[in-house]
């Protein structure tokens, strides 16, 4: 097992502006097998400017890892301008110490990430597998997709202790996502696969979907009007009106599940 | 005096292009056709007299040479630079700023990431089935203003393009058409139509859905009530759309900036989307400024997108939430920002403008206006459409060209961007050696 310690310096943020740095270069498997002044030198953009590792961030690196699986690596520090917190990463963990910014697990392949805070926008964005877990609150389009795309987190398991910003698991096509806070406008919009459950209350959920599944234990403000009502049905004991939509994305298509209280 | 007919309006995205002027002594003395905002900015007023450079806290007057080096040194040093504004200046200024932002790695966005950047996302999500304004004055039969109100903010939107004008194929008029206006209040707008629908502020996304699943035969599951709406009102509206042989609907900032944003303007294109297994519809968005159509061509043409561009790392990053100006303004991510043909301060909110009063701004704008209090350095222009001419987009995304209709010696939008441009060049190359 390999810890590496990633701790951005304090000027970095200290300025007036706080200009994000981006590190997706520091996911474990592609720091896996480098040495401290190894991994000092990979760059990071900070700014329109690309920088050492070594120059924004203290760096420490203790035991040793046989593969990028064992590698662990600690963020610390301000981290609420730290953007691509493991993105793209396939395997290993990352803990990160504080409230992270956006893109946080975005196209994530597998391993897992910790955050212990909120995480910004756009965390899970396109994930494909591996875990992610949020300890605080999750910014708007968790598990959505970049501009543009029109698929969304297709794998892996999400879990975030808080709230949920608008539009969570928006495109989303497959994999779990668990919100144990409230969602805010729109989750599941355009849903086509895997499950959402909300255990506090949502607001128009679903709009759009054709397919997946999406649970909601609280209340659930602004029913998208274009739902069919199937049944009553009982989950883990509890009651629940299913629904089928959404019929303004025509009949054919009306695939998506809504479980509502 | 001199008669100019044909003057093309440099106001609102309705850019008429009917306006008559007369030019005395180098000065625009009447106007013709114009409504009366169009009018104002034709016949000029408050401008900026001199470059300026803050000193102390005082904008002292310099030489264009000064203020342009300053504002070079200040772009070239910048390490997370914005270049914002664009929507009332010719496209040519625009081509430049794109470069500017290539050449510092700045981010680059319009006014419409505050008005219809909502629209330009949902339209690249969806489409957009759309026409010309020509084709809704002589086609139009049915015209529904969606959270829009062109009787105060684009004067003379309906009496050229829509519910008032005279079409070939309807020649009578509004005898001819009918106007239907959804708003959250009743506006002017709404006093002149023949159906006003009232909806409860945000609810235009529950509205827009029930309306798509009953244009696709699913009646029986809308309720009763759909965000304030009576189900009956939902459903003779939808007869109405299916009625006519060609309806438009022109929706504005009450949709695409409250509750639901860019996700409201997705549901309304859908909406004309299901009205076409009855009839042909269409959908336009009411552009405000009169070239902010025009910033989302250049830049899509020499960006690949709209608005709200990051050219930090080399390539173009597009993620409007992330990289639209006051994103990265309220986020306190921006170090130094340029202004042109705009005003922030007026319209951006408070954490945005808080930032900018710590951090460098460069304006450059024929007028004053509350940014002016804030910018270290101020640069006038001459004004585009006046003084000088370009190309811009009108809001159906017809090109017209402005025309020039006096002299100045003031330098135009385009030709001072050139000139920083060259000089952030000039301080790159010295860096380098």
């Amino acid at each position: 097992m390999q810890t590496i310690r990633l701790k951005l310096k304090e000027g970095v943020m200290s300025g007036v502006a706080k200009i994000p740095v981006i590190v997706d270069s520091l996911t474990p498997d592609k720091l896996s097998g480098k040495s401290e002044a190894e991994i000092k030198a990979v760059k990071v953009w900070w700014g329109n400017r690309e920088e050492n590792t070594g120059d924004l961030f203290e760096v420490s690196v203790e035991g040793e890892a046989g593969s990028a699986e064992e590698v662990k690596v600690v963020m610390e520090g301000d981290l609420t301008r730290v953007k691509y917190i493991g993105a793209g990463m396939k395997t290993g963990e990352i803990v990160a110490n504080g409230d992270v910014d956006m893109h946080c697990g975005a196209l994530m392949e597998g391993g897992k990430i910790t955050v212990k805070g909120n995480a910004d926008c756009w965390a899970g964005r396109e994930m494909r597998g591996g875990e992610l877990i949020i300890e605080g609150d999750a910014g708007a389009n968790l598990c959505a997709m970049y501009r543009g795309e029109t698929t969304g987190m297709t794998g892996g398991k999400v879990i975030v202790h808080g709230n949920a910003g608008e539009c969570a698991g928006q495109y989303m096509a497959g994999g779990e996502i668990l919100i144990k806070g409230n969602a805010d406008i729109l989750a599941g919009l355009n849903m086509k696969g895997g499950k959402i459950t909300i255990e506090g209350d949502a607001i128009m959920p679903g709009a759009d979907m054709t397919g997946g599944e999406i649970l909601i234990k609280g209340k659930v403000e602004d029913m998208i009007p274009s739902f069919k009502f199937v049944e009553t049905t009982t989950i883990e004991g509890e009651e629940y009106r299913k629904y089928t939509g959404d019929l303004a994305m025509t009949e054919k298509r009306a695939k998506g599940v809504l479980y509502v209280k | 005096m001199v008669e100019i007919t044909d003057v093309v309006c440099p106001l609102c995205g309705c850019v008429c292009d009917d306006i008559v002027v007369e030019v005395e002594d180098n000065e625009v003395k009447k106007v013709r056709g114009a409504c009366a905002v169009g009018k104002s900015k034709l016949m000029g007023h408050g401008r900026i007299k001199s470059p300026a450079i803050r000193a102390n806290g005082v904008l002292k007057d310099c030489s264009y040479d000064e203020a342009i080096k300053k504002a070079a040194e200040i772009l070239a040093a910048a390490r997370r630079p914005l270049l914002y504004g664009w929507s009332s200046t010719v496209c040519e200024a625009t081509k430049v700023g794109v470069e500017l932002a290539v050449e510092i790695g700045a981010v680059i966005d319009n006014t419409a990431s505050v008005c219809h950047g909502p629209s330009v996302l949902a339209i690249q999500d969806v489409g957009l089935p759309s026409c010309t304004l020509g084709e809704v004055k002589n086609r139009a039969s049915l015209v529904i203003y969606w959270g829009a109100n062109p009787t105060s903010a684009h004067g003379n939107h309906m009496k050229r393009y829509s519910y008032i004008s005279k079409g070939y194929f309807l020649p009578g008029g509004k005898k001819d058409k009918k106007l239907v206006v959804v708003d959250v209040r009743e506006t002017k707008t709404a006093k002149m139509a023949d159906r006003f629908i009232q909806v409860e502020p945000g609810k235009d996304y529950l509205f827009f859905s029930a309306l798509r699943a009953i244009l696709y035969g699913h009646e029986d599951v809308v309720p009763d009530d759909v965000g304030g709406v009576a189900k009956k009102e939902l459903l003779e509206l939808a007869d109405m759309m299916k009625e006519t042989p060609f309806g438009i609907i022109f929706f504005g900032m009450g949709v695409t900036q409250s509750r639901g944003r860019h996700n409201n303007i997705i549901n309304a294109i859908q909406v004309t989307r299901a009205a076409h297994t009855h009839t042909k519809f269409n959908i336009m968005p009411m552009r405000g400024h009169y070239n902010v159509t025009g910033f989302n061509q250049v830049c899509t043409w020499e960006t690949g997108f709209p608005f709200a561009v990051d050219l930090s790392r080399g390539f173009a990053w597009y993620n409007p939430g992330e990289t639209a100006a006051n994103d990265i303004l309220w986020r306190k991510e921006c170090d130094a920002a340029l202004f042109i043909a705009s005003d922030p301060v007026s319209h951006f909110p408070a954490d945005s403008i808080r930032h900018l009063a710590r951090i460098p701004v460069i304006q450059i704008d024929p007028f004053a206006n509350p940014t002016t209090e804030f910018a270290d350095v101020v640069i006038p222009t001459a004004v585009s459409g006046v003084e000088a001419e370009g190309s811009v987009y009108r809001m159906d995304g017809i090109p017209l060209r402005l025309r020039k209709l006096v002299d100045t010696d003031y330098p135009s939008d385009e030709e001072v961007l050139m000139r920083i441009l060259e000089e952030v060049r000039a301080i790159r190359a010295k860096e380098g050696e």
